[in-house]
């Protein structure tokens, strides 16, 4: 057995070390652990690692395979997202030991802090004490044994899985209820204790989900859209769009589920101009050789940055709420492009592994999908705060589209209409990020950048702390941003517009004096002239997420939430995802990608300029007083190319 | 763009004599992308200026432009009449069409690319099948001195015929043959189109046109000439088909009635011939000729079996696709990658003698040129053999006069004209074989030059198609995504195949609406502002764009700097709609809108204690079962009534106007007044409430006087007056009134003091979340409830029918209210709060200026949070 001694090492390094040992298949003993955090965290061999005193925060987090051994307590996060082996800690555990495992045997001789078994999928965790409060908290698989009491609401807000208590059932959590045991239940949970030398006379109790809460009781009705105008206009108080709207909240009694993002007409890229006149561009074919657009993204603190071959990545997007095949052609024409492709909710697929050259994986509150060897083979890792379409709320998956695989890839039971978590379980503050990110970076050897997605609000405040926190760059999305499924208010009306959101953010760095720190705009970029005024006021780059589905074959309809896409996109219906041809559309979005850059070569171009990162602040002037005073960049209506009224169709 | 520049579309008009030809079609192309103005004549029929319409690619695919995307809504809505308008208002060929159209519509349809287009055509057909006979049009009378003079009476002709009728012109149209249609009555088989279905549409245009002249058996040259012509009329149309076979260059004995050419064939046929068929028949080609020849041979007594040879490959098929699956399935055999190159024999022994051929590399446009295999000559024995291989255009008397050219009368496509400056062409004769519909937008654009010139415009602007769009709503079929394409029935060579039976029939009513259903309304606009009709087919033009396609990328791009929908409106009231609340993220925890507990009742004293920060209002005068059904409703959530009338059961807030008596019983008395502020209420038992209602114009008066009066409520009528229930539907609610409510009571720094309750234009519980945060307490809710209830608005009031029983309303009401607070629940969780009353207007924004002014709220994105507080002041 080698030796790791924390007294002499940094956790990096004893983390490096005890990595190497994995592959050679030696077993590590630990010494002086001083509760440091991250101890053991990456490692996929299945070695036993012996600690000899207490470890800190997300012990043995993002592994797969290894027995750890604690002789001591352990700091909150215990097992983070384990896929398989065990942990065996002699002592106590603080809050969220067991967070989403997905497999392991997760044994607490002593006792468990609050939301013990937070989102987990799979595997046993076990407390040989009592638990804290939310135990079980939105448990989606798996078992939680707790030998002494249950505390205040247990299983509050489970989906799957089972909780056995062997002491005091203080409270039930929302749709939590009792039930009995199965036949030779209570055998199997002797047999578990026993096998981990946990000592328990009793009995237990069994609390499952009570199911009433895991489809919304009234399916929202199927209409077809309204002309947004109809919701828009001057006179339209009382539209046919908010008639519409009563008329059908009357039926749902809850707010109404649509997909895309914010409907109405709001401040946005557009509302500027260049000064330049570029109706004037000549239609050069080869254009795009003559300006550098290349750049790499997220150097930061991370080794190996994200190479672009221009300014644009394609925006998450989750398998889940898009049908395989659209990932892939996603995936591919971002290959053919030479960008990167990022995974959104859901995982990482090995179809679109293959088919992307760069991606970005994304961790999400529910981890649905996320495991250590996805974020390995990923280009990048992002933490999703939350999103423009939505801040404040999970992502949003109607039971339509919940199918087996689906539920197999996330963990989660099948036909439930899935709301995942709308905050990340060991992240509740900027201090907590700063210790999840290090623990991220541990897991991936330091090398991937780092970044956080972020839904345009307090935008001053969040880009400091994520500044602060370190991240290698910041994904930051406006109102206009769309998603698959979501409360129609929130789409409308909460989050502010992309064009505020990247101003207040700059502001924001620039009043402390932050650099660095790359900013990609997204949230209803359409095209090359919306990237170069991005660019232009100061983002690093862009993504585009909506434009690139349209491109590929969405007609906009608003009915992702359907889950019976008509061009099988968004769906998991195979007859309806049949109907989508993955090569002809992959070069489609291509030929897209490659038309916007085109423009904005074309864009870079005449202002004579040899690259992107010469456009500024004064190539641009604002077209409405909104964007004027949002910008302050001058308000010259004059450079309308025509007389911009919202003209009503009649008739 | 310079005047000089050549116009994207490649369509710019070249000088006099060039002689240009008809562009290649392409629905992404620059002609959808940047269509050029249409001439004012065609303006009325244009639509393309109007911002949320773009032509649907089936529209764009159509050459004469039809609104199929409209005719489709109105199948599906029941309205065959408009749907006959839509269809026929460019298209005096309209029943054909239903039948035999080439329909390129359909390969342009969006649903193509996943589970089949919409069947565009046969829904036509369902269309003018109901009404192509009966309808009588209203006839168009003479009008203008000059006339025209048109040679050819297909569909070219005819609908040039129509045009310049309808213009006011006489026209003469002089027919070589016997009948009306040209190669289309002559060519088409009446298995695929019954005669009275051409009938049908010629009657139509001559009904519609008294001022069309017809003279059958007339044909130019031996019966009269172009100079006679010339002579007669002010301008001549020369639209006289291809109507001879080309052959293939085949070795053949030079008189044999064994080797017949397709089109030749197939206008005896249609003479009524029906000839014995030898027991084995070859045609040669695989064109729309070919298909019919083969199916025609098929059906003749004799025939035993009909071979189709094709020089190329299954996927250079020029057919139909439709054409070429009847032939299969009525078991004509296809044999590909075949050229015959003579005939052989005498009778008994008559054989054709073929190469293979392989396909050769692309050629630009795409197809691959056939090669023939050396040493693989191989023979077919046949009785007959119908070539079908290409047409041409034959007039000796206008190859005497020098205006044919390559087998075409010689045409401009800019100007349609030929050499003579008197003499116009259009459709076959003049640009080689096409389709009907073809020819259709020939006689469009022949027509239309022809008036220029009549006119005496010397250099009228470039023809355009135009694209109309009747502007029908999408169909609101559920099912739509899920329906599957309908076929119509097909019925083959039927039980007497001789007679010529047709092959299909027509849907029915109900497989027809869910065809029409179908559609994907790509012409409509969209649900989104940011994602309109505009830039979605934007970004669908550039996702099929060619990345070196330097004119096209151009012309993207210079539409998308002008599209017109993206720059906001300048002008827009202050609204609620323009409010936006800030997300909780990292500064602050979210509070899960899906699960945490949100706090959303309210007390203002105990005896008005409200699940909800709302109450119901304006429903004084609504009919008793609908009262009934609110009372019931508001009981069960938990809710109070605000109105000069009690509703059983529930808190009472009454409403105490000039001749109204306090009520004891009621939980609130809240005075009125039209004029001046209302003298503040005595309370009339222990703990009921009292206050006064106030409107912007009031405040400054009405709030010292109420704080004095120590009343309970102050009510806030953002949309006076109060005593009109309808006022709600007047205006928008006017926002200042709580801006200055608040500011009012914070300089007497009395905030808080008055329970304030805002009625006027409230519609979601995310109004009610911003009235919140605005400093509001509670809400009035009018006619959003009364609409939730099944009331219509109507002449400036909501109204309600008989159309709903007591429960229903009282369950729409109930359903409505908690969806109002579901939604008002999910705003402080996502701004990171446990409670409604929480929200401070620091959760807000305004994102335009007006109404950043009218609730005193700082504009997204701003710095300098004081600057706008003082725009606001």
């Amino acid at each position: 057995m080698a030796t790791v001694d924390l007294a002499k090492l940094t956790v990096r390094e004893a983390n490096e070390s005890i990595r190497r040992f994995g592959e050679q298949g030696e077993d590590v003993e630990v010494l002086n652990p001083d509760a440091r955090h991250h101890i053991g965290v990456g490692l996929v061999h299945p070695i036993t690692l012996r600690i000899r005193g207490s470890a800190g925060y997300f012990c043995g987090g993002l592994t797969d395979g290894p027995r750890i051994e604690v002789e001591a307590n352990v700091g909150w996060g215990l097992a983070d997202n384990m896929t398989s082996g065990s942990i065996v800690v002699r002592g106590n555990a603080s809050a969220i030991p067991g967070v989403a495992i997905r497999g392991p045997d997760v044994v607490v001789h002593g006792n468990i802090g609050s939301r013990a078994g937070q989102v987990m999928k799979e595997g046993t965790l076990c407390a040989g004490g009592n638990a804290n409060f939310m135990a079980g908290y939105m448990l989606y698989g798996g078992r939680l044994i707790i030998c002494g009491d249950s505390g205040a609401q247990v299983g509050q807000d489970m989906t799957g899985g089972a909780i056995y208590v062997g002491g005091k059932v203080d409270s039930l959590g929302t749709d939590a209820m009792l039930t009995d045991l199965d036949e030779g239940e209570a055998d199997e949970l002797a047999e578990f204790l026993e096998r981990y030398e946990v000592s328990f006379k009793g009995s237990f109790q069994k609390i499952v989900n009570a199911g009433k809460l895991l489809r919304y009781a009234r399916a929202e009705p199927r209409v077809r859209v309204i002309p947004f105008f109809e919701a828009s206009t001057k006179d339209g108080y009382w539209s046919d769009k908010v008639q519409e709207d009563i008329s059908v909240k009357a039926q749902l009694g809850r707010y109404r589920i649509r997909g895309y993002g914010a409907g109405r007409p709001l401040p946005h890229l557009s509302d500027l101009a260049f000064k330049r006149d570029l109706t004037m561009i000549p239609p050069d074919p080869d254009v795009v050789g003559r300006v550098e657009l290349a750049t790499s993204l997220g150097g930061r603190a991370a080794a190996n940055p994200i190479e672009l071959s221009m300014p644009l990545m394609i925006a998450p997007m989750s398998y889940g709420a898009l049908s395989k095949s659209t990932k892939v052609a996603l995936a591919k024409a971002s290959a053919l492009s030479d960008i990167c492709d990022n995974t959104g909710e859901g995982g990482l697929s090995d179809e679109v592994r293959s088919a992307a050259k760069r991606i970005v994986f994304q961790c999400l509150g529910g981890r649905l999908g996320w495991n250590i060897h996805d974020m390995r083979r990923a280009d990048g890792i992002e933490i999703y705060i939350s999103q423009g379409a939505k801040p404040g709320l999970g992502g949003q998956l109607m039971a339509k589209k919940v199918t087996p695989e689906i539920a197999r890839i996330r963990g989660i039971p099948a036909g439930i209409d899935l709301r995942s978590p709308s905050r990340h379980p060991d992240v509740l503050g900027a201090d907590d990020l700063v210790i999840k990110v290090e623990e991220l970076r541990e897991a991936t050897n330091y090398e991937k950048p780092i970044s956080v997605k972020l839904g345009a609000g307090r935008v001053s405040d969040d880009i400091k702390i994520a500044y602060k926190d370190g991240f290698d760059y910041v994904c930051l999305d406006g109102v206009q941003g769309s998603t698959g499924a979501a409360s129609a208010e929130v789409l409308e009306y909460v989050g502010i517009p992309t064009l505020s959101a990247i101003i207040e953010a700059l502001d924001a760095l620039d009043g402390i004096g932050a650099t660095g720190m790359p900013i990609v705009l997204m949230g209803g970029i359409k095209d090359g002239l919306d990237t170069a005024k991005a660019l232009a006021l100061g983002a690093h780059s862009v993504a585009m997420g909506t434009s690139a589905i349209i491109a590929g074959g969405c007609i906009a309809c608003l009915q992702c939430h359907v889950g019976q896409c008509v061009v099988g996109i968004a769906t998991q219906d195979p007859e309806h995802e049949e109907r989508y041809n993955i090569d002809p559309e992959a070069l489609n979005i291509h030929r897209f990608l490659e038309s916007v850059r085109w423009q904005l070569a074309s864009i870079v171009h005449a202002h004579g300029y040899g690259s992107h990162r010469e456009l500024s602040r004064d190539d641009l002037v604002a077209l409405t007083p909104e964007a004027a005073e949002i910008t302050r960049l001058p308000y010259a209506p004059e450079y309308r190319e025509q007389p911009q009224v919202l003209q009503v169709a009649t008739g | 763009m310079s005047a000089d520049e050549q116009h994207p579309n490649g369509d710019a008009r070249g000088g006099r004599g060039a002689f240009t030809e008809p562009p290649e079609p392409d629905v992404y192309g620059p002609e959808r992308v940047a269509p050029r103005p249409v001439p004012d004549e065609l303006d009325p029929v244009d639509d393309v200026p109007d911002v949320n319409f773009v032509p649907a690619p089936c529209q764009v695919a159509c050459p004469i432009g039809t609104d199929a995307p409209s005719y489709l809504a109105y199948i599906w809505e029941g309205k065959t009449e408009e749907a006959f308008e839509a269809i026929t208002a460019t298209n005096p060929f309209s029943s054909v069409c239903g039948r035999v159209c080439d329909a390129p519509c359909e390969p342009a349809c969006r649903r193509a690319d996943s589970d089949g287009p919409i069947a565009i055509r046969n829904l036509k057909r369902f269309v003018m099948d109901e009404l192509g006979a009966t309808y009588k049009p209203a006839a168009v009378p003479v009008t203008k001195e000059q006339t025209v003079g048109i040679v050819g009476g297909g569909p070219a002709g005819l609908t040039a015929a129509q045009d310049l009728a309808e213009a006011g012109y006489a026209v003469d149209v002089y027919e070589m043959t016997s009948m009306l249609g040209g190669y289309m009555t002559w060519g088409i088989p009446e298995f695929r189109c019954p005669r009275e279905i051409f009938e049908e549409d010629i009657n139509r245009i001559l009904a519609r046109c008294p001022g069309i002249t017809v003279h059958l058996n007339t044909a130019l040259g031996a019966d009269v000439t172009l100079d006679e012509l010339k002579e007669r009329h002010d301008a001549v149309l020369l639209s006289i088909g291809a109507w001879w076979g080309k052959g293939v260059g085949l070795e053949k004995p030079t008189i044999d009635e064994r080797v017949i050419d397709g089109v030749t064939f197939l206008r005896r046929i249609n003479d009524g011939e029906r000839p014995a068929m030898p027991s084995r028949v070859v045609v040669v080609g695989a064109g729309d000729v070919a298909m019919d020849a083969c199916r025609v041979a098929k059906r003749l007594p004799g025939c035993e079996h009909v071979q189709v040879l094709y020089r190329r490959g299954e996927d250079e098929i020029p057919a139909r696709l439709d054409e070429l699956e009847g032939a299969l399935k009525e078991d004509v055999e296809l044999i590909y990658n075949i050229q015959p190159v003579a005939v052989t024999g005498e009778h008994g022994d008559f054989v054709l003698r073929c190469v293979r051929t392989e396909l050769g590399e692309p050629e630009e446009d795409g197809r691959r040129w056939p090669e023939n295999v050396p040493g693989s000559e191989h023979e077919y024995a046949c009785g007959l053999v119908i070539l079908a291989t290409g047409q041409r255009t034959e007039s000796e008397h206008l190859e005497a006069l020098g205006m044919l050219h390559e087998d075409k009368v010689r045409t401009d496509w800019d100007s349609m004209r030929t050499s003579d400056p008197q003499v116009f062409a259009a459709g076959d004769g003049a640009f080689g074989p096409s389709t009907i519909v073809m020819a259709m937008q020939h006689g469009h654009r022949a027509a239309y030059y022809l008036k220029s010139f009549l006119e005496g415009i010397d250099d009228p602007l470039p023809y355009r198609v135009p694209f109309k769009t009747r502007r029908v709503p999408i169909a609101q079929d559920p099912e739509w995504e899920v329906f599957h394409r309908e076929e119509q029935a097909f019925h083959g060579l039927g039980e007497n195949p001789v007679q010529f039976p047709e092959i299909e029939s027509a849907y029915d009513a109900e497989s027809a609406r869910r065809e029409a259903a179908r559609c994907y309304r790509c012409d409509a606009e969209t649900g989104s502002a940011d994602y309109n009709v505009h830039a979605r087919e934007d970004i669908f033009v550039m996702a099929r764009t060619q990345p070196d396609d330097g004119l096209k990328q151009r012309a993207t791009f210079s539409k998308r700097l002008r599209s017109p929908m993206d720059v906001q409106p300048v002008e827009r009231p202050p609204s609620f709609d323009d409010l936006v609340f800030l997300p909780a993220n990292l500064s602050r925890l979210v509070i899960d809108p899906y699960r945490d507990a949100c706090r959303v009742n309210v007390s203002l004293g105990e005896r008005v204690e409200l699940a909800a920060p709302f109450v119901a209002t304006g429903l004084d005068q609504a009919p008793g079962e609908v009262r009934i059904a609110l009372g019931r409703a508001l009981a069960t959530v938990g809710l109070g009534y605000l109105g000069r009338r009690q509703l059983e059961g529930v808190p009472w807030l009454q409403l105490v106007g000039e001749g109204d008596q306090p009520n004891a019983e009621a939980a609130a008395v809240i005075a009125v007044s039209r004029s001046g502020p209302a003298a503040p209420p005595d309370r009339l038992a222990e703990g009921q409430l009292v206050g006064v209602a106030a409107s912007v114009a009031q405040l400054r008066e009405a709030i010292p006087q109420a704080l004095e009066a120590e009343l309970d409520i102050l009510l806030l009528d953002a949309c006076p007056p109060l005593s009109h229930e309808s006022s709600e539907l007047g205006a928008h609610p006017d926002l200042t009134v709580i801006r200055d409510t608040i500011a009012i009571m914070r300089e007497l720094n009395r905030e808080e003091e008055l329970e304030i309750v805002f009625r006027g234009g409230v519609r979601t519980g995310t109004d009610v979340a911003k009235l919140i945060g605005l400093g509001a307490n509670v809400a009035a809710i009018g006619v959003a409830l009364g609409l939730a209830m099944g009331g219509n608005i109507d002449d400036g009031q909501v109204v309600f029918y008989g159309n709903a029983s007591v429960d229903e309303r009282a369950e729409a009401a109930e359903l409505f209210l908690r969806a109002l607070s579901s939604e008002a629940a999910i705003m402080p969780r996502c701004t990171g709060k446990t409670d409604l009353r929480n929200i401070e207007p620091e959760d807000l924004r305004a994102i335009t200026i007006a109404t950043a002014k009218a609730t005193g709220l700082p504009l997204a994105g701003v710095r300098e949070l004081a600057a706008v507080q003082a725009a606001g002041s």
